[in-house]
C-alpha cells in the first residue's frame, strides 16, 4: 500500500511539475484522455469509424515524419509501406488463416523488408532524386499486384478478410491505443540519441560522417522504422476495412501523407498526428456542402500553409510557449523569466 | 439593439433552426433512400438524376403505399468520392446508414470501393442496389454467404461476363453484315484495348472467342487510356488490313481514336465498347469524325426495349438534356423494383423485401429483370441476360445522330425467336470501306 502511495505521489509530482507547466503538454494529456473516453460518451458508429480511421492514418503520417521530417530522407512513395502492410496482412489472413493480432505485426515486418529493399538503392540519392525514386516504388508494386491477380485479387484487391475485432468500440480502442502507443514510441525515438543522429543527418550529413557515425546504417534504420510503423497502420487499415486494394498504393495516398505532415508541422511527430485529427474529420464535416467539399478542404490547407508555413501546431505552440534563449527549455508565453534558469525571456 | 435583445434574437433563431431541422429529421412518413456515388463525375450525376426523377414521379402520385399509409420518398445524396479515395466512400456509406438513417441505398461505382460499402450495408441489414459496378464478384458473395450478403442486389448494368458476351454478339453481327455486303471471304479483326486494368482480362477472352466465330485476329494494340495521338496504332491497323476494329475503351482515348480513324478514313468498322461514344457530346468531341462508330449502350433515343423505355428516355432528355446512361437506372430500381416490392409486401422490413425481390420478375425501361441462381441453385441476386430480359442496345453514330442498330432480327440461338427493338435502324458501313472492298 505504501509503495502504491509512493508511486501515486510520484505520478502526481510529475504531472504537477512536468505536465502542468506547459500548455502543450496539458493539451496532449487532454487529447489522450478525450480519445480514450470518447466511446463512454457516444456509441455513434459513424463517429467511431471516423476516429478509428483517423488514428490509423495518424500512425502513417507520424511514420512519414520520422523518415522524411527528422532524417530528411524525402519519401514521396510512403504508400508503399502502407500498401505492403495492408497486402501482407490480408494475404496472411486469407491464405494462412493467421488472426489480425498476428498478421498486423507480420505485415509490418513485410513493410520493414520493403524499407530495406528501397532503402539500399535509394541511399545513394538525395533531395529531389530520392523523392522521385521513392515515388516509383508503390507504382512498381501496383504493377506487380495487377500482374498477379490470382494472388492479389488484381483491381478488386483482397476482400473478405477477418475483422479487426467484434465490435466498433473494440476496433476503436485497439486502433487508438496502438496509435497512442506507437506515436509515443516514435516521439521517444526522436528524443533519443538515435533521434539526434537522424536530425543531424538531415542538417548536415557530411558533418555526421566526419564525426565517425555510419550514416548509411542510420538512414537504413530510419527507412526500416518508418516502414514498420506505416506497415502497422496498413495492417490495421486492411483489417478494419476488410479489404486491401490497389488504392492503398496509389500516388494520392502518398501525397495525402505529405499534406498531413506539412499541415501539422514536420519534425515534430505531434504535428502530423494533430493534422490528421483535424483534416480527416474536417473532410467529413464538410459533407454538408458536398459540391464544394474538396475545394473548401483545399482552401483550408492552402490558407494554413500560406500563413503558417511551419505548420499549424508549430505556429500554435510558438504562440502559447516560448523557448528560453539560454537553456532552451520551453516556458508559458506569459512568463517573463525562464522556469528553470530564470533567464529573461523577452 | 440592446445586448439582451440581441441575445433573445439569436436564441430565437437557433430555436427556429433546431425546430425546423428536427421536423425534417423526425418525419415518419417518408422512405429514405440514400443515393451514393461519385457525385462530381458523370457517373454519380447520372445516379442522382435517375433517383431524382424516380422520387418526383412517385411523390407526385402521393408516395408509396406501405400497408395502410402512403409514404413519400426522401432522397439523401452521398458523394462517395470513390474514384479518388475508397475510404471516403465507406465513410459516406456509414454516414448514410447511421446518421441519415436511410431505409435503402442505391449506387456505388468502383468495385474496390463498392465491396467495403457492401460490407457496411450488409452489416446494417440495409438493402443495397448496386447501380454502376459490373464485377461478377459482388453477386458471387451473395451465393457464397447468403445470410450476410442477401441484402445486395444488382441494379445496373448486368455483370461483366454478360457485358463481354454482348460485345461479342455485336462483333458477330457486324462481321456477318460486312461479309455479306462486301463479299469478304474472312473477316479480319484488330483488337484495340486501352491500357487499363478492366480491359486486361477481355483481351485473352477476345483472342480466344474471335477465331471460334470464324474471324481472324490480326493483332492487339494497347494505346494509353488518355492517348492524344494514336496514328501509329491506326497505321499499323490499316497495314494489317483489318475489317473490324474491336474497341475496348472507357476513357478519353475513345474520342482520340474515333477522331483520328475518321480523319484517316481507316477502312474498318469500329465495334465494341467505347464509353465516350455513348455520350451525346461525342459527335462534337470528335469534330464530326466519329461517324459509324458502334458501341454498346443501355438506352438510345427512339429505341424502345418495351413500352416503358420511351416515356423514361424522353422525360430524362427533357429534364436533363441528355440521353440517360446506365447509372441513371437508379430510376428503374426505385420505380420498378423497390416501390412495387414495398407495396406488395406492405412493409419496409428488409428480410421480407429480400424474399420478395429475389423471386420477382419486374419490367423496367431497359428490359425485364429477373434474378439468377447459380449452378447449385443458390441465389446470386445477379440479373438475367438475354432475349426477353436485359440485352442492352447497340448504337451507331450515323451522320451526327446516335442511332439504335441492335438487336435487329437477332437470334440468341438458332432455335430462339428473332428479336428486334422498336426504332432500330440498319447498321451503316463507312462509304470509304465500301469503296475499298466492294468490287
Amino acid at each position: 500500500m505504501d509503495l502504491f502511495l509512493f508511486y501515486l505521489r510520484k505520478l502526481f509530482t510529475i504531472i504537477k511539475k512536468e505536465v502542468f507547466v506547459l500548455p502543450s503538454r496539458i493539451v496532449v494529456v487532454l487529447f489522450f484522455i478525450l480519445l480514450l473516453l470518447l466511446p463512454v460518451f457516444t456509441k455513434d458508429l459513424y463517429l467511431l469509424r471516423i476516429f478509428t480511421l483517423t488514428s490509423i492514418f495518424a500512425i502513417l503520417a507520424a511514420s512519414w515524419d520520422l523518415l522524411s521530417g527528422f532524417t530528411g530522407q524525402m519519401n514521396f512513395g510512403h504508400a508503399l509501406f502502407f500498401g505492403v502492410g495492408a497486402y501482407s496482412a490480408a494475404l496472411l489472413n486469407k491464405y494462412a488463416g493467421i488472426p489480425p493480432w498476428g498478421t498486423i505485426p507480420l505485415g509490418a515486418l513485410g513493410a520493414v523488408l520493403s524499407g530495406l529493399i528501397i532503402g539500399i538503392p535509394c541511399l545513394r540519392l538525395r533531395g529531389t532524386y530520392l523523392a522521385l525514386t521513392t515515388l516509383a516504388f508503390p507504382i512498381i508494386l501496383m504493377g506487380i499486384v495487377f500482374a498477379l491477380p490470382d494472388l492479389t485479387g488484381g483491381e478488386l484487391g483482397i476482400s473478405g478478410i477477418a475483422r479487426l475485432a467484434g465490435s466498433r468500440v473494440t476496433d476503436y480502442y485497439i486502433t487508438v491505443v496502438v496509435m497512442l502507443g506507437l506515436c509515443t514510441i516514435m516521439w521517444k525515438i526522436t528524443d533519443s540519441n538515435t533521434g539526434i543522429i537522424f536530425h543531424a543527418i538531415r542538417e548536415d550529413e557530411l558533418a555526421v560522417r566526419a564525426s565517425g557515425i555510419n550514416t548509411t546504417r542510420y538512414k537504413l534504420l530510419a527507412f526500416c522504422l518508418s516502414g514498420f510503423f506505416a506497415g502497422i497502420s496498413g495492417g490495421l487499415y486492411a483489417h478494419f476495412m476488410r479489404i486491401a486494394g490497389p488504392s492503398t498504393l496509389e500516388v494520392s495516398m502518398s501525397f495525402q501523407v505529405v499534406i498531413w505532415a506539412i499541415f501539422g508541422g514536420i519534425v515534430t511527430i505531434y504535428g502530423p498526428v494533430g493534422a490528421v485529427f483535424i483534416l480527416f474529420p474536417l473532410l467529413e464535416f464538410l459533407r454538408f456542402w458536398q459540391e464544394l467539399r474538396m475545394l473548401m478542404f483545399a482552401v483550408v490547407v492552402l490558407l494554413i500553409l500560406l500563413y503558417m508555413p511551419d505548420g499549424l501546431f508549430r505556429w500554435l505552440r510558438d504562440k502559447i510557449e516560448k523557448e528560453c534563449p539560454r537553456c532552451k527549455i520551453r516556458n508559458v508565453a506569459m512568463r517573463h523569466t525562464c522556469r528553470v534558469c530564470t533567464a529573461q525571456l523577452d | 439593439m440592446e445586448r439582451w435583445e440581441k441575445r433573445i434574437f439569436i436564441l430565437a433563431m437557433v430555436f427556429l433552426f433546431a425546430v425546423s431541422t428536427f421536423t425534417v429529421a423526425s418525419g415518419q412518413d417518408t422512405i429514405k433512400i440514400g443515393v451514393i456515388g461519385p457525385m462530381q463525375f458523370v457517373q454519380g450525376i447520372g445516379q442522382w438524376n435517375g433517383a431524382t426523377m424516380a422520387a418526383e414521379e412517385i411523390n407526385a402520385k402521393g408516395g408509396i403505399q406501405v400497408g395502410n399509409k402512403k409514404m413519400k420518398i426522401q432522397l439523401i445524396k452521398a458523394d462517395s468520392n470513390e474514384f479518388i479515395n475508397p475510404t471516403d466512400a465507406t465513410n459516406a456509406m456509414e454516414r448514410l446508414i447511421t446518421r441519415d438513417k436511410v431505409d435503402f441505398i442505391v449506387g456505388g461505382f468502383r468495385t474496390e470501393a463498392v465491396m467495403p460499402m457492401q460490407d457496411i450495408a450488409m452489416e446494417a441489414k440495409k438493402i443495397f442496389f448496386g447501380v454502376g459496378a459490373a464485377h461478377d464478384e459482388l453477386c458471387l458473395r451473395v451465393a457464397k454467404n447468403y445470410n450476410t450478403y442477401k441484402y445486395w442486389f444488382r441494379g445496373s448494368p448486368f455483370n461483366s461476363t454478360f457485358l463481354v458476351r454482348t460485345s461479342f454478339v455485336h462483333l458477330g453481327t457486324v462481321g456477318a453484315i460486312l461479309k455479306q455486303s462486301l463479299n469478304l471471304p474472312k473477316i479480319k479483326v484488330a483488337i484495340v484495348a486501352e491500357k487499363a486494368m478492366w480491359a486486361d482480362p477481355m483481351i485473352p477472352a477476345a483472342e480466344a472467342v474471335i477465331p471460334k466465330m470464324g474471324m481472324e485476329v490480326v493483332g492487339v494494340w494497347r494505346p494509353s487510356d488518355k492517348a492524344t495521338d494514336v496514328t501509329a496504332e491506326l497505321s499499323a491497323i490499316q497495314r494489317s488490313e483489318a475489317h473490324i476494329i474491336f474497341t475496348i475503351f472507357s476513357a478519353s482515348v475513345g474520342i482520340t481514336f474515333a477522331r483520328q480513324a475518321g480523319e484517316l478514313k481507316i477502312p474498318a468498322m469500329q465495334v465494341g465498347i467505347n464509353v465516350e461514344a455513348q455520350k451525346d457530346g461525342f459527335w462534337e468531341a470528335t469534330q464530326k469524325m466519329g461517324n459509324y462508330v458502334f458501341t454498346m449502350n443501355t438506352y438510345a433515343r427512339n429505341v424502345e426495349q418495351n413500352e416503358l423505355t420511351k416515356p423514361f428516355v424522353d422525360t430524362y432528355i427533357k429534364r436533363f438534356g441528355e440521353t440517360p446512361a446506365y447509372t441513371a437506372d437508379t430510376y428503374a430500381v426505385i420505380v420498378h423494383r423497390l416501390a412495387p416490392a414495398i407495396e406488395k409486401v406492405g412493409s419496409l422490413d428488409a428480410d421480407k423485401l429480400v424474399a420478395f425481390i429475389e423471386n420477382d420478375v419486374s419490367k423496367g425501361p431497359s428490359g425485364t429483370v429477373a434474378y439468377l441462381k447459380d449452378a447449385e441453385g443458390r441465389h446470386t441476386h445477379d440479373q438475367k441476360w438475354g432475349p426477353g430480359y436485359l440485352t442492352s442496345v447497340g448504337v451507331q453514330w450515323q451522320d451526327g445522330k446516335l442511332v439504335g442498330v441492335w438487336p435487329n432480327k437477332w437470334k440468341a440461338t438458332p432455335e430462339a425467336p428473332e428479336i428486334t427493338y422498336k426504332g432500330v435502324m440498319p447498321v451503316k458501313i463507312p462509304p470509304w470501306m465500301i469503296e475499298k472492298y466492294k468490287k
